[in-house]
């Protein structure tokens, strides 16, 4: 240990002096001086960056909620498309049954139509052979009955007596 | 060598003369390294800390969750005062690991922030409460109570600066026995020696306690007794 050079003057060990009100003074500055430089500054980065923060984190929260909500709704009206789908689906298929059930009564018309004109045409065919086949068997009679009988006979006068006797003939044997 | 009080540096010529002791000097040293070291670390301060910066940061978050668990929310305007008085008592406690007298070491110094918490007391528990349920206060919980109640409301800044103050006096005056003590010992094993050269590493042994140790504990019971006193005052 090095002595000093001078003896210097020292305080008592235990005192209460002047050096408390510098020391009062002393404190309130640097209280100042730190409140200014360091407490301040940081706090104010520190709030700062928090508020910050939340405000991202709100902000992430809206999105996320956003999104949910637009998914819920492409879900919905997927699902409705997909009704959609299926019920213009149904609607073709009853669409073709129904048409196709009009397709197949018309042709069942159509053939039942043809079939009872085919009748009819055959029906009047028999009539027109028969009345055909009549005159001539009356011709065919006139024919006979003249040369059996070798005599002019009155063709209108006879005509009709041999038509009501085939007619009697044909009412028994062509009807049966 | 010898245990004595602060020196006196200058006298200002004012008022028969203030006397500018070694504890106000080395205070305005501990001032100017606390204020230089704030104006450095806060020059740049980024949105995205990093560096020094977070541990800046962590440090005042820390204390005004410290105040604000102390006292609680509403009285978190104490937090730069009690900063303050943390950082102030703090690096005057360790002035003496760089050969400075620690400016806590003089009763001066502790009892200005003693007197410090008692105005606030005195000055927050009335603005709170008003003057009339603070003086009855003391009549409570019986009347007999007052001298007590008064005797404790003076002996809480007379037992807070003695225990700081003790607390770092005790240390130089252990630093300077130590130091006689070892160059003693230099001389008496080494026949003669005036090196001291046991008094190489084992002080700093012995300095982890009596100066970091009780640094850091004497500023931090400063700062919560302050706290907890000025709280409960308010409460």
């Amino acid at each position: 240990m090095f002595m000093p050079l001078l003896s210097a003057q020292t305080m008592p060990i235990l005192s209460i002096d002047w050096t408390l009100v510098i020391q009062l003074c002393n404190t309130f500055i640097l209280f100042l001086l730190l409140k200014k430089f360091l407490f301040k500054p940081v706090k104010a980065m520190i709030d700062a960056r928090e508020a910050e923060v939340t405000g991202l984190y709100a902000d992430a929260n809206n999105a996320k909620e956003e999104a949910l909500r637009m998914k819920e709704e492409y879900t919905q009206s997927l699902a409705g498309a997909k009704e959609e789908a299926g019920q213009i689906v149904k609607d073709a298929c009853q669409k073709a049954q129904r048409r196709s059930d009009e397709i197949v009564l018309e042709a069942q018309n159509k053939a039942s139509a043809m079939l009872s004109k085919a009748e009819a045409e055959i029906a009047q065919e028999k009539k027109k052979a028969f009345n055909e086949i009549k005159d001539e068997i009356s011709d065919i009679a006139i024919m006979i009955a003249a040369k059996v009988v070798e005599k002019d006979i009155d063709q209108k006068d006879h005509e009709k007596l041999i038509e009501e006797f085939i007619d009697g003939v044909g009412e028994a044997s062509w009807k049966a | 060598m010898e245990i004595s009080g602060p020196e006196i540096i200058f006298t200002l010529p004012v008022l028969g003369g203030i006397p500018i002791t070694e504890t106000v000097v080395n205070s305005w040293i501990v001032m100017a390294f606390l204020v230089i070291a704030s104006i450095f670390l806060t020059r740049n301060l980024q949105k995205i800390p990093k560096g020094v910066q977070v541990l800046v940061e962590k440090g005042v978050s820390m204390l005004y969750q410290l105040v604000e668990d102390t006292m609680g929310k509403d009285k978190i305007f104490f937090a730069p005062y009690i900063g303050t008085l943390f950082l102030f008592s703090l690096c005057s406690n360790l002035c003496g690991l760089f050969g400075l007298r620690p400016p806590t070491a003089d009763l001066n110094t502790t009892a200005c922030w003693a007197l410090i918490m008692f105005l606030c007391i005195q000055f927050f528990s009335v603005q709170r409460h008003g003057l009339k349920a603070r003086v009855k206060s003391f009549f409570e919980p019986v009347p007999i109570m007052f001298p007590m109640n008064l005797m404790g409301e003076f002996s809480t800044p007379v037992s807070m600066s003695f225990r700081h103050y003790g607390n770092i006096f005790s240390g130089v005056i252990i630093s300077t026995l130590m130091g006689g003590a070892f160059a003693g010992l230099t001389a008496l094993v080494f026949n003669g020696l005036q090196i001291p050269i046991l008094g190489i590493g084992i002080p700093a042994v012995l300095s982890v306690y009596f100066d970091l140790f009780t640094g850091f504990i004497q500023a931090y019971i400063i700062s919560m007794l302050s706290m907890v006193f000025i709280a409960n005052a308010m409460d």
